[in-house]
């Protein structure tokens, strides 16, 4: 082997990267050969250290010296200095800031400060494998007092005034159970734990066995004292080797102290016992089963009664406790069983410990009060989930248990809260889930294990988890049926009665839970053969492709891209999207929320290289379809909507016209989005394609206006309403009338009309605006208000991650100098002379959780301050404003003035002849929706003519074949997604100009080759 | 007996054998004995075959049959031989979650085998397990005794390399 | 050892306080590597080697390694904790054998906390 005198470890995470740290390698590696230190010196990129606000970071081995901010025209001085002269280079060094102050304290970091150590009282603090570290922490004082000051009845009593339940998952008294066994007769007894954790996700028992094994050791001792056992058993699995050893250190020492054996502290008790190995049966973990394995046979388990407490292992009566209750036990002793009930809920008394993983940010062991609250464990405790995902449910009791999905965060987690919501406590295995958990796949998961797991002894268990696990898998490969989820929930009650173990009785329990709460995603498997959450791969070739609503070839056009070839690129991307220049630039891609690439380091720019496809190829050319239907169909609102349904028809062959009451087309696209966002002539490129094909659009015509509603009625067969949701939202505030008081869209609207006006002063907001809202509407109103000029204020009664709006737009918004005012919310607004002068707020604080999962902020009293403004943007959600419809037409609009849609349809109205979609349907929604609304009422209104004449459906002509490369990169490397350059923050500060400039070639190809290619079979 | 001893002597050397017979000597009359026996002779031969069971069964007393409906009760007991690497991936729940079963199909293509296999060459034998308890590492791929945590798809050719 | 008495327990309890404070010559320094199978299998023991390869090298007899079991928070393994004399546990986090050796020579010779690897300070609450 190679020996290097010194490491040199540059930090590769994606914030070093970003700062520079590959030219700074680059540098190096050039200034090392340069210099003949190749052989001495290694180079070494290392993951992300987390100090990126200070990168690029490297460190410098064996002398530990760490060097922040590096460039690359500092390497050639800091090579000669510190690696030729050995001394440390000064003014690159990292400046330690006053060292203690920085440094939290346990109790200021939240993952420690909401525990409450009982069970794990001496983690990290004693050497497990020396007994004198444990009895200095008052071990065996429990078990001291019960040998010498109590009589069995009164241990047993303050077990059972303690109100310990079992904590192997049924949360059966402890005391109870000891008090049956203590009542049996018979000389010989066994005092078993349970180590048996076999339960996927649940380490509580390992981690209580390898950091404090006495504790489990006082706690059996403590129970034979109580039942009158001389002789016992732990019953650890095989997979926990570091556990076994330390039990059997600890067991090795006790003994020769004589706190196990003969005469325990000289008291003329006895008691010993041994660790038995497991080999790996799940079912093990049931009390007779266990006992059965024990005995060296296969271990099923066997009918109760008799009871475990009555005949038990060998049939002499005997106690099965899990680890974590054995291990309350002795400080339950020591402290009395009213310390011990001072903590918890009403029946769920003391702490309970936690296998808190998955996706949260924290992962690891937690001790907490009975009764903290869902939220606590998975935000504070657990630090929320990595990487900005929405939190979705935890599965509680592992296969055994449900799932407590985000509306419960505010759920107090005991024992009886936890049943009552559909799952169970279990062992303490709690795993969290985010929005790419797909519930049908988890329920499959678990049935998996189950049925895997059946020891096969009674028939509803073996055959039933095989049938559920075959419906279950049938629905996740798109094989599913109507009356499948009754069928479900049907075997499952079955089960559950007449399973002979808590194995089988549980089984059901994954399924169940995951109907009550996600029956949408079911259905949606079932019926649309889609996975919402794009997990369950027989339904799809690649998740992007999937998540997308009008499922856009996604790793085609990447692939095309890759191989140059734009134009080909750009006819795949028509295929599904009427509007791809537009979608490349303000599309909120939830393609790339599911994008595989994100495991290794970042999704792909899926949407900036449609754009680079768009700016990049000549536009395929559109010729005009001949009217060859006699069907007439009107278009209201153009939309994304209603442009998308005319394209459509009018490709079929129908006469199409498009009523839009503003002077262009677009709709929020023309008018709410601003043009340094999307530049008009890309939005009328894409609109001209479309009245090229033979759409009418007629501009300036408000139906209900410029020409009524009857009129259109009785001139066209079908009418598509897609008018859009373009009615701020009030807030319901003192002086919101006044002058200079806009809504956001209103705002965005006149300045988009106006913007000469605008732009020339003509019109003008003032110097100080505040814009009230965080969703992207706001956005935009803001940095439109920066560009003519304003001080502009963000008042939004939430946290940063809380806002609607697409993180980059926030991070565009604050370049530009807008400042952003959180938890704060309008009270109301003050002026003169009927012109609005100011606008007073409420502080705001963060209470409960709301269904969505996010922190519902509640008003802080007293907290009222007033900020002097010219202008106030009310920028708080939309409606649609569906006036233009009359009361007696039959389309029937719902209480938040949406259309309504008929039972089972996803475009028809209550009034067969009209379509509706979009905004005006679903409420303000994105861009993307609206084209997949569109394309769905294309298709309807056209199947419904079909079908009223009798006609087969509609045959789409063939595709031009276009054969996709496929090239894949063999050694992928880790990469960050590629950055979209901007303009700068002061040359785009008073224009209009489009601030993202574009991929050029080399940066497309080069990100495009980052794609994995999921859709490929190889 | 001695044909029995003939089917042992294809698989196992002598000295394998009398070390089987220690280990069944070493617990003969204990009660419950058949599964510690079953765990220190699989650690000592690397898997049990039927002969082996046989002579357990002859040892302890036992019907073949329990000894044989034991063996194949357990997830721990094998009776087929296994690759000079053992490579398991943790298919527990936070795994899972966390991509384990996008983890899977690559080490089966890697590989060329399926769950409970032995490459043909006999240097991996890939296996499933049921958490591992290392779910702070979600997901982990164990080979022999070195865990391999918060492994990722595309850098699973890189780690089965480095076994040989 | 031979067989204890119930009072011996309090004995035992004195003795391991006794021993186990930190005084200037004797035991200046206490690191506790934690060692549960989550830090086992992210790297603690090569910390711990490292810890006492470091010792032996600087000669030091002022400083004892010791073990533990996990801390909780297994997503941040391994980790370790260094008490010194009269000032309040630093819980490192992340640790490997670079970072061992800069704790080591940095902080538990020279006094200077090495900041960016550390996750608090202080000790959790026990009721």
């Amino acid at each position: 082997m190679k020996v290097f005198r010194s490491h040199l470890l540059l930090c590769g995470g994606t914030g070093c990267h970003a700062t520079g740290s590959l030219k700074v390698k680059k540098a190096l590696l050039a200034e090392l050969d340069k210099r003949g230190l190749s052989d001495e010196i290694k180079v070494v990129e290392t993951g992300c250290n987390g100090f990126c606000a200070m990168g690029p970071i490297m460190v410098v081995y064996p002398d530990g010296i760490v060097y922040m901010l590096i460039k690359p025209e500092d390497i050639p001085e800091l090579v000669e200095e510190h690696l030729i002269k050995g001394r440390p280079l000064e003014r690159l060094l990292y400046k330690e800031p006053v060292t203690e102050e920085v440094i939290p304290t346990m109790q200021e970091i939240p993952f420690f400060a909401h525990q409450e150590l009982r069970v794990l009282r001496n983690r990290g603090l004693i050497d497990p494998e020396k007994i004198d570290e444990y009895i200095a922490r008052d071990g065996y004082a429990g078990m001291a007092k019960a040998l010498t000051e109590m009589t069995p009845e009164e241990i047993v009593k303050t077990v059972l005034d303690s109100g310990l339940r079992g904590r192997g998952g049924a949360g059966f008294p402890a005391g109870l159970k000891w008090q049956f066994a203590a009542r049996s007769k018979g000389d010989v007894k066994y005092v078993l734990c349970n180590a048996d954790e076999g339960d996927p996700g649940a380490f509580m028992d390992r981690s209580v066995l390898e950091a404090d094994p006495h504790a489990v050791l006082e706690g059996m001792v403590i129970a034979a004292r109580a039942i009158g056992s001389h002789y016992g058993y732990i019953y650890c699995r095989a997979e926990y080797p570091l556990a076994i050893q330390r039990l059997n250190i600890a067991i090795d020492q006790a003994k020769e102290y004589g706190l196990l054996g003969e005469n325990i502290l000289d008291t003329g008790f006895d008691f010993d016992l041994e660790v038995y190995q497991g080999a790996g049966a799940f079912v093990c973990g049931e009390e007779t089963a266990l006992m059965t394995s024990i005995e060296g046979k296969r271990g099923m388990p066997r009918p109760r009664p008799p009871f475990p407490a009555i005949s038990g292992l060998w049939q002499k009566p005997s106690i099965l406790n899990n680890v974590e209750t054995l291990a309350n036990i002795g400080q339950i002793i020591l402290n009395g069983s009213e310390w011990y009930a001072g903590i918890g809920t009403e029946r769920s008394k003391g702490t309970k410990v936690f296998a808190l993983t998955g996706d949260v940010n924290n992962v690891g062991l937690v001790e907490v009060p009975m009764g903290t609250t869902l939220g606590t464990i998975v935000y504070d405790i657990g630090g929320g989930i990595p990487k900005g995902k929405k939190f979705k449910a935890v599965q509680l009791g592992g296969p055994s248990g449900g799932m407590l999905p985000v509306q419960h965060l505010n759920a107090g987690v005991d024992y009886e809260t936890v049943a009552e919501l559909g799952a169970i406590m279990g062992s303490g295995g709690m795993i969290a889930m985010n929005e790419d958990m797909c519930p049908v796949d988890m329920a499959r998961f678990f049935m998996d294990f189950c049925q895997d797991e059946s020891c096969g002894k009674c028939t509803p268990c073996r055959e039933g988890t095989k049938r559920m696990l075959e419906i279950l898998t049938n629905i996740c490969e798109g094989r599913g049926q109507e009356g499948d989820l009754d069928l479900l929930e049907e075997m499952a009650d079955t089960i559950k009665d007449s399973a002979l173990c808590g194995l089988g009785q549980t089984a059901p329990n994954p399924v169940l839970s995951t109907i009550r709460y996600f029956r949408d995603e079911y259905e949606a498997h079932i019926k649309d053969k889609r996975c919402p959450a794009a997990v369950c791969t027989a339904l799809f070739k690649s998740p992007c492709q999937h998540t997308c609503p009008v499922e856009m070839d996604i790793p085609s056009y990447i692939a095309l891209v890759q191989a140059e070839r734009f134009e080909d690129a750009y006819k795949i991307l028509l295929r599904t999207n009427p509007f791809p220049a537009v979608c490349g630039r303000v599309c909120d891609h939830k393609c790339q929320s599911k994008c595989r690439r994100e495991t290794l380091d970042e999704p792909i720019a899926i949407k900036f290289l449609k754009r680079f496809i768009t700016d990049n190829a000549s536009r395929p050319g559109v010729d005009a379809v001949p009217v060859t239907r006699k069907e007439k169909i009107a278009v209201i609102g153009a939309g994304p909507a209603g442009l998308t349904a005319a394209r459509d028809l009018a490709s079929r062959g129908y006469k199409v016209v498009v009523f839009e009451e503003l002077p262009e087309a677009g709709g929020m696209l023309r008018y709410g989005i601003p043009a340094y966002r999307l530049p008009r002539n890309i939005l009328a490129g894409e609109i001209d394609d479309i009245s090229a094909l033979g759409v009418e659009i007629r501009c300036n015509t408000r139906v209900g206006r410029n020409v009524s509603f009857e009129t259109v009625n009785e001139e066209f067969d079908y009418i598509y309403l897609a008018s859009g949701a373009h009615k701020s939202q009030k807030m319901g505030v003192e002086g919101e009338d006044m002058d200079g008081v806009f809504g956001g869209v209103e705002f965005l609207r006149d300045f988009n009309i106006n913007e000469d006006a605008w732009l020339s002063g003509e019109k003008t907001l003032g110097s100080r605006v505040a814009v009230i809202g965080g969703g992207n509407s706001a956005i935009d109103a803001a940095r439109c208000a920066v560009r003519l000029g304003a001080d502009v204020t963000i008042l939004y009664r939430r946290l940063r991650q809380d806002m609607p709006a697409a993180e980059e737009e926030i991070q565009a918004a604050e370049h530009e100098g807008i400042k952003i005012e959180y938890l704060v919310a309008p009270t109301n607004i003050t002026g003169e002379n009927g012109k609005v002068s100011g606008i007073t707020c409420q502080r705001m604080e963060l209470g409960d959780f709301d269904r969505s999962g996010r922190k519902r902020p509640v008003a802080i009293e007293g907290s009222e301050f007033t900020l002097s403004v010219d202008a106030v943007i009310a920028a708080i959600g939309q409606t649609p404003d569906v006036s233009f419809v009359p009361e007696d037409s039959g389309v029937s609009i719902n209480k938040w003035s949406c259309f309504d849609l008929a039972d089972g349809s996803k475009s028809q109205t209550t009034d067969a002849g009209f379509f509706a979609g979009g905004d005006a349907v679903t409420g303000p929604d994105t861009v993307i929706e609206a084209i997949a609304a569109g394309h769905q009422a294309a298709q309807d209104i056209d199947q419904t003519i079909r079908d009223k004449n009798g006609e087969p459906p509609y045959e789409a002509p063939p595709e031009e074949e276009i054969d996709i490369p496929l090239m894949i990169e063999e050694e992928t490397e880790e990469r960050p997604q590629a950055r979209m350059p901007e303009l700068d923050a002061l040359s785009r500060k008073n224009n209009l100009t489009e601030v993202e400039l574009g991929f050029s070639k080399e940066e497309a190809i080069k990100e495009a080759i980052r794609c994995l290619r999921c859709d490929a079979e190889i | 007996m001695k044909a029995e001893n003939d089917d042992l002597l294809k698989e196992f050397t002598p000295e394998q054998i009398a070390e089987l017979d220690g280990i069944i000597e070493r617990h003969k009359g204990e009660p419950g004995a058949l599964i510690p026996v079953l765990e220190e002779a699989q650690m000592a031969l690397g898997y049990l075959p039927v002969p082996v069971q046989k002579r357990i069964a002859g040892g302890l007393n036992l019907p073949l049959s329990r000894v044989y409906g034991v063996v194949t009760f357990y997830s721990f007991f094998t009776m087929t031989p296994r690759g000079k690497h053992i490579c398991r991936i943790c298919l527990g729940t936070a795994c899972y979650v966390r991509g384990g079963k996008k983890i899977a199909e690559t080490l089966e293509k890697e590989l060329g085998i399926k769950e409970g296999e032995t490459t043909p060459d006999r240097m991996f034998t890939y296996e499933s397990v049921r958490c591992l308890g290392a779910c702070g590492l979600a997901p982990v791929v164990v080979v022999n005794e070195d865990v391999h945590g918060r492994v990722k798809a595309a850098k699973i050719k890189e780690m089965l390399s480095e076994y040989n | 050892m031979a067989k204890i008495k119930i009072e011996d327990l309090k004995k035992i309890k004195d003795k391991v306080k006794a021993e186990t404070s930190l005084r200037a010559g004797e035991r200046r320094v206490k690191v506790t590597v934690h060692m549960g199978t989550c830090g086992i299998a992210s790297g603690a023991r090569e910390v711990l080697d490292t810890l006492i390869s470091e010792i032996e090298e600087a000669g030091v007899t002022d400083v004892v390694a010791t073990t533990s079991g996990c801390m909780g928070l297994c997503s941040r393994e391994p980790e370790i904790t260094v008490e010194i004399m009269e000032q309040e546990p630093i819980i490192y986090e992340y640790m490997d054998t670079n970072k061992m050796r800069q704790v080591f020579r940095r902080h538990i010779l020279k006094g200077e906390v090495q900041t960016p690897f550390v996750l608090a300070k202080g000790a959790e609450r026990t009721k």
